[in-house]
């Protein structure tokens, strides 16, 4: 796991936030891993006796139009929630830390060349750019991660150009230049490791943009189809049920909320562990 | 250099950028793998279909020509027609457009001098009960989408508490300021939205001010406590603020369309995601192009704004 990496912060004695970051983190990975098989009911599974119901003891979250159980959806829903926003969250930053170094390092027309497409993409509002990607390329929970990552390439290789251009400067680069090391190795080797806290802390932040992108995306109805019970389709789905039936879109919503609230809060204690140059809270 | 000037200098970037904008946006609709007639027919389409929709849509020209051909309408006010309505997008794209700047206008208006006191409030003793309750309630708003912050405000204001109306459907020929109960909520989402960003941006800027030796001095001075801040921090923390905020509009204009979409709201945003259900890609398109521009004037205005404000730049 990511955590275990030997940061110096980390050999702190842990504390009750820390344990409540790593059940979080748990609960997540089995969510996703398992969320299927550890739903109670078929979450795909038409019950027509049973529609829309309140919550109740056999039912904890009520059930839908089509009487499928609504716990059993949100619990089945994590994998296709999450599993795209840690992807396209991925994809953005290795591309972005890719481009960045190189833009970094190498400077000149190739960092002109470069910035300039990066400045392009960033041009456009983030869900706007995701929109017009995913529906060129088709609803594909692929195709969201692509244009999730397109929309983070830019944003993370801004920030790791800017270090690269202070670390480019450092006296272990001019030495390991003039011991004749190769450009790929200066890069992978060097300047690499340098970023990778770095990289890091942009990884757990992109991840919260991510879902709330992909399920902004969800909830517009673009990149994911019905019956995929991806928690921000179903909140689609359920409004126009709200006076009828509230929990339709109430649960997915709530599932939506703590699970954003729960990875800022865990990129947050992240953030705070490997202490970023100048880091603070709000930024 | 005078704002004159930098204003100038400004506006021809904004010119190079929006070039870049409409090629990126002509490259995603025109080159990525997934052809237009298919995106606009869905996987049903027969290949004889798909053939009628490229002939009507001039997809057999070469690349270069069609961009050129598209920007010059554009240049003449022709956006091309709705595969939607069939009519002209145009006229259509100038209503919303119009609907939604009086949502977004509002929603800045009431937004930015409310969370810049609420940062302000927060920084004044960062730690203590106001700052936490503050910033808690950031984190926590910033962590939500504008759906999820709108369809428990429906539900408390609009069903439980039947005060305002849930939904904002309209004509879009109709004036959305002839029924202000139903921009309340829209704007009230809106608001809660940015308030999360802004106010931890002055909050920040507003610490690191009062830490300063031009604060220490007017402290020991003997100036009253609201002087400094209000007199000698802020306007040293604004300019900054007013940067963020521009930066910040991308995040505003998505947040637009998930709440226009979510309150039936005739915008531009709506339109967009109507257009996306009817897989009308010439609308879509269009929009992309005009929000892009409007997110890149707003950045500009942004930093007009933040250089007025900065009486060290003003020269």
């Amino acid at each position: 796991m990511a955590l275990a990496l030997p940061f110096p912060a980390l050999q702190r004695r842990l504390g009750v936030g820390d344990f409540a970051c790593i059940g979080f983190l748990l609960l997540m990975i089995i969510l996703i891993a398992f969320g299927t098989q550890i739903a109670p009911r078929d979450p795909l599974a038409f019950d027509p006796m049973h529609s829309l119901e309140a919550p109740s003891a056999a039912f904890p979250f009520g059930t839908d139009e089509f009487g499928r159980d609504l716990f059993s959806r949100v619990i089945a829903g994590t994998q296709p929630t999450l599993l795209v926003a840690l992807a396209a969250a991925a994809l953005g930053v290795l591309f972005g830390t890719a481009t960045g170094l190189v833009a970094g390092y190498l400077g000149g027309a190739v960092d002109e060349t470069i910035m300039r497409v990066m400045d392009t993409l960033m041009s456009f509002p983030g869900l706007i750019l995701a929109m017009l990607v995913v529906v060129m390329l088709g609803p594909a929970p692929m195709n969201v991660v692509a244009a999730i990552g397109l929309v983070f390439w830019p944003r993370s290789a801004r920030l790791v150009r800017s270090v690269v251009l202070d670390l480019a400067t450092r006296e272990f680069i001019d030495s390991a230049r003039s011991r004749g090391e190769s450009r790929l190795f200066i890069l992978t080797r060097e300047l690499l490791p340098n970023v990778l806290m770095i990289i890091v802390v942009d990884f757990s932040l992109r991840v919260t943009s991510a879902i709330l992108l992909s399920a902004s995306l969800a909830y517009l109805g673009i990149g994911v189809t019905p019956p995929t019970p991806a928690w921000g389709l179903m909140v689609r789905d359920g409004q126009q049920f709200i006076e009828l039936a509230w929990w339709l879109p109430v649960f997915p919503s709530l599932a939506i909320a703590v699970v954003s609230v729960g990875t800022v809060l865990v990129g947050e204690r992240l953030r705070r562990s490997i202490a970023m140059p100048g880091g603070d809270r709000a930024r | 250099m005078t704002v004159i000037a930098f204003i100038l200098r400004r506006c021809m970037l904004l010119v190079l950028v929006l070039i870049a904008v409409s090629v990126l946006t002509f490259a995603i609709v025109n080159v990525l793998p997934g052809d237009v007639a298919t995106a606009v027919l869905g996987d049903m389409a027969t290949p004889q279909m798909v053939e009628a929709v490229r002939e009507r849509m001039g997809l057999g020209q070469p690349l270069p020509d069609r961009y050129f051909a598209w920007v010059a309408g554009i240049l003449h006010g022709d956006f091309g027609r709705s595969l939607q309505h069939g009519q002209a997008i145009a006229p259509m794209l100038l209503g919303r457009l119009g609907n939604s700047a009086i949502l977004g206008g509002i929603t800045l208006a009431i937004a930015a001098p409310l969370s810049i006191l609420l940062g302000v409030l927060a920084a004044l003793r960062p730690g203590g009960v106001m700052d936490r309750v503050i910033s808690g309630f950031a984190v926590g708003t910033h962590a939500l989408p504008e759906y999820v912050i709108g369809l428990l405000a429906i539900l408390a204001f609009s069903i439980w508490l039947p005060l305002l109306p849930g939904s904002s459907l309209m004509d879009p020929n109709e004036n959305p300021l002839s029924r202000p109960e139903a921009l309340i909520l829209p704007i009230g989402v809106l608001v809660i939205g940015m308030l999360a960003i802004i106010s931890q941006v002055t909050r920040v800027g507003m610490i690191q001010a009062l830490a300063s030796p031009y604060v220490r001095t007017a402290t020991l001075k003997g100036l009253p406590r609201w002087k400094v801040v209000m007199k000698h921090a802020l306007p040293n923390v604004l300019p900054p603020t007013v940067t963020e905020i521009g930066m910040y509009f991308g995040y505003v204009i998505g947040g637009l369309v998930v709440v226009e979409t979510l309150f039936s709201y005739a915008g531009i945003g709506q339109m967009m995601t109507n257009a996306v259900s009817y897989r009308d890609i010439p609308t879509i398109q269009a929009g992309v192009l005009v929000v892009a521009a409007a997110y890149g004037i707003g950045n500009l205005c942004a930093d007009v704004a933040a250089l007025v404000l900065n009486p060290r730049l003003r020269g």
